[in-house]
């Protein structure tokens, strides 16, 4: 219990956010050095943050609070002692950010019967949405895309081969390689109209990358970043969603990030996160929900909603849910609950013939 | 030195003592709360704190700020212990303080002082970690069940007291509430005004909020409906304790009950157990004040919320002119409610390390009027209550409407989270969850 260097709390608040303007940190940057800037250290860092996710995740499925069998796949096992067990009130935001983006998913299948639709899960990670959508069976027809580094996605494809449990699951197209591919694909091994695609490909680069294997333009397609877009450089991150904007005309997207970083709470988190060297380029840009809604007009969508995800506790969670999930370990954080989740928002913007997304 | 101020010192150094010490200090709390009420009677001068929450090194700041023990008199709200990573060092040294100087320390009980609570927000998973076993949470969870669930504070005086780190050198009289920084500087004050001239509403962090016509009795005739000190029977506002220059200030953790409707009816609850799920007990370290109509249901699923009304019936009918409680984060560290007739404390800066907040603490000065005689007739342990305001402090009252002050004068000290490398001690690396 020796006290080697800690950060001083006060001094951090100041400095940190100075520093994240000018040295354009961040998933990306808008050019060579920026990137060059931000080097392996911290992508390393922000793929760290689908560890804290699946984390995240798993604890909310053990603790009961989402129905999850794949949580667990990507996880690796907590050592004796503590486990990975999540406070309270980080449950609940697993949970209500999972289900906000569940029933914007859902609402968008539900709106596209009868035909093949695409999803885009943009740095999805360890995601487990996918496998879920396809073991449920509820929908079909589904072309499942997933981006990210191509670390990510070959360990992906490892985790996948090695799990008996996933192989009832998905039948992987890709011929086993040697190298393993960090681009591959797979199909529901039990409804084959459903199709996993996963690039391996830094976001940085995909503007200027050719059309995405399979991914068909003319497809209605959901795009979704859960927490990823704001690890780019506000430049950067446009031109991810413009890469889409300008080839797909029938097209929805959510986001799901934090907002409101200059008020005390708000930077708390930015100099906290800051300390993890985790840095939110676009949380500078795009201060508050108001300014996400903007961001996704001048994006091109027609119409954009928002949620700030208590306010999706509160309208979008019905009541015998709510007294289900304050049953599992109740929560005494009330206060803190929606200062947390009042800092994170759901925006979501659609354009186009065919589809729909839900209102708030 | 004796082993309890070792002890003392080892623990202001953030070091855990060692488990059979634990022991020993658990048992002799035990044995000098037992013999405490269900509700204590302190006498000011005191400060009141909030929530503490296991953030020791905030606990020192609070300390500095505040004065030291024995020099200045506390009184703690409860939650000592969860979400903090040092949850052990600061229940244990404020017992051993209180152990040490216990006519100058007073703890009452929070919530998370609980069995079922502390499992799930740290405090056991702390325990077990420093010592490999679950005896210390054990022997802390025995000191649990016999802290106090409230306190009277009696004596408060009205005039502010001279603020010995300010250059002025006369207290102002007509200052009710004054906010100073943790340097002592003053950073506001709020005059009282007289009756019937629509002063009410000035306090900081809210008090104008809550300063409504929702329920509340006959104005003075003419006055602007918000027009009366708190306490005034007059204005019909709460604070029970109408013509009382000094009233007593009930602190308590959470709030008030449905089951409750006097102070002596706490006196009366079975407290030595596991905080129940339900009933008086339980309301009392759970509920929380709204801006509702009588009782509503608690978004915390355990007491309720209530509304301006409740608090200014209890504090006619108990000769209150405030109540202090904690529990709920208030980024300002305090706010006032219902036109001054309850105030939360919050003495938890930024807390969870991730909220951002500062914190406050509370200090009622000593009355040196003489009137204050009325006052410490009122929280008396045995006084029968209940008979709201028909008593002689009533006919006084209504006799004297010269008399505009009521409620204690407040000074609140705010601060700051103290850097965690300040003091030489050890400190673990903060790290909070967002939602990734």
């Amino acid at each position: 219990m020796s006290a080697p260097t800690i950060p001083n709390l006060l001094s951090l608040r100041g400095s940190s956010r100075g520093s994240g303007r000018s040295s354009g940190r961040g998933r990306g940057g808008s050019s060579a050095s920026s990137l060059s800037a931000s080097g392996p250290g911290h992508d390393a860092t922000i793929q760290a943050t689908d560890t804290d996710a699946a984390v995240s995740r798993l604890s909310a499925v053990e603790m009961g609070y989402l129905q999850d069998p794949f949580a667990s796949l990507f996880v690796q096992p907590a050592p004796p002692g503590p486990s990975n067990r999540r406070l309270p009130i980080i449950n609940r935001g697993t949970y209500t950010r999972t289900t906000a983006i569940d029933a914007i998913v859902n609402h968008f299948l539900a709106s596209t019967p009868n035909q093949r639709r695409q999803i885009v899960s943009l740095g999805a990670g360890t995601d487990t949405r996918a496998l879920r959508l396809f073991s449920s069976n509820t929908y079909t027809n589904i072309a499942y895309h997933e981006i990210d580094f191509p670390a990510i996605t070959q360990r992906k494809l490892h985790s996948v081969r090695a799990s008996q449990h996933l192989r009832t699951v998905l039948t992987v197209t890709t011929p086993p390689l040697t190298p393993p591919p960090s681009s591959w694909t797979a199909a529901s091994a039990t409804s084959a109209t459903n199709t996993l695609h996963c690039h391996g490909i830094d976001l940085r680069l995909l503007p200027a990358a050719g059309i995405l294997p399979s991914l068909d333009p003319s497809l209605p397609t959901l795009l979704i970043s859960e927490c990823c877009l704001c690890y780019l450089a506000p430049a950067a991150a446009s031109a991810v969603v413009a890469y889409f904007t300008s080839r797909l005309p029938r097209l929805g997207l959510v986001l799901y990030e934090p907002v409101k970083p200059n008020d005390p709470f708000g930077r708390m988190m930015v100099s906290n996160l800051a300390a993890r060297r985790i840095e939110m380029p676009t949380l500078d840009v795009f201060l508050l929900p108001a300014d996400q809604e903007r961001r996704l007009q001048q994006a091109g969508f027609d119409i954009v909603r928002h949620m700030t995800i208590d306010k999706v506790w509160e309208k979008w969670v019905a009541t015998e849910e709510k007294e289900r999930v304050d049953g599992l370990e109740g929560l005494d954080e009330v206060e803190e609950w929606l200062l947390l989740a009042g800092h994170y928002i759901v925006a979501w913007g659609w354009r186009g013939d065919g589809f729909e997304l839900p209102g708030t | 030195m004796s082993d309890l101020d070792k002890a003392i010192a080892q623990l202001r150094a953030c070091r855990p003592i060692p488990e059979a010490q634990v022991r020993e200090l658990c048992h002799k709390a035990r044995e000098l709360l037992i013999e405490e009420g269900n509700v204590v009677t302190v006498t000011a001068p005191v400060t009141i704190c909030g929530d503490i929450h296991g953030q020791f090194h905030d606990l020192m700041e609070l300390f500095r700020v505040g004065g030291d023990v024995p020099d200045t008199n506390y009184l703690f709200m409860g939650d000592f212990v969860d979400r903090g990573f040092y949850s052990l060092e600061s229940f244990l040294l404020l017992l051993c303080l209180k152990v040490r100087y216990p006519d100058r320390m007073t703890l009452i009980r929070g919530n998370h002082e609980s069995r079922q609570i502390t499992t799930v927000y740290g405090f056991y998973d702390e325990c077990l970690r420093k010592y490999g076993s679950a005896n210390v949470w054990r022997y802390c969870c025995d000191v649990f069940d016999y802290l106090a669930l409230g306190a009277i504070v009696l004596g408060a005086s009205n005039n502010m007291s001279p603020n010995p780190d300010s250059s002025e050198t006369e207290s102002d009289q007509d200052v009710e509430i004054e906010v100073c920084n943790a340097d002592g500087q003053i950073m506001t004050q709020f005059s009282r005004k007289p009756r019937g001239r629509g002063g009410r509403g000035r306090s900081p962090n809210g008090a104008t909020a809550s300063a409504t016509s929702n329920g509340i009795g006959p104005a003075v005739p003419g006055g602007p409906i918000n027009s009366g000190p708190p306490g005034s029977g007059a204005s019909g506002y709460s604070g029970g304790s109408v013509g009382n220059p000094a009233g007593a200030v009930l602190c308590v953790h959470g709030g008030l009950s449905p089951l409750i409707d006097t102070v002596d009816k706490i006196r009366l609850l079975d407290r030595k157990q596991e905080v129940p799920h339900e009933g008086a007990m339980c309301d009392l370290l759970w509920s929380d004040p709204d801006e509702i109509d009588g009782w509503g249901l608690s978004p915390r699923g355990a007491g309720f919320l209530f509304g301006a009304d409740i608090v200014r019936v209890f504090n006619h009918r108990n000769d209150l002119s405030l109540i202090a409680r904690a529990h709920q984060l208030v980024m300002e560290g305090f706010k006032e409610m219902f036109s001054a007739s309850i105030v939360t404390v919050w003495s938890a800066p930024n807390y969870c390390y991730r909220c951002g907040n500062v914190a406050a603490l509370l200090e009622l000065s000593e009355d040196d009027s003489g009137l204050g005689i009325f006052a410490r007739s009122n929280g008396d342990v045995g006084r029968s209550d209940g008979n709201g305001g028909n008593g002689p402090r009533g006919v006084l009252m209504e006799n004297d409407p010269s008399e505009p002050k009521s409620g204690p004068a407040r000074r609140y000290r705010v601060f700051q989270a103290a850097p965690q490398d300040s003091r030489g001690m050890p400190a673990k690396k903060p790290v909070a969850d967002y939602f990734l």
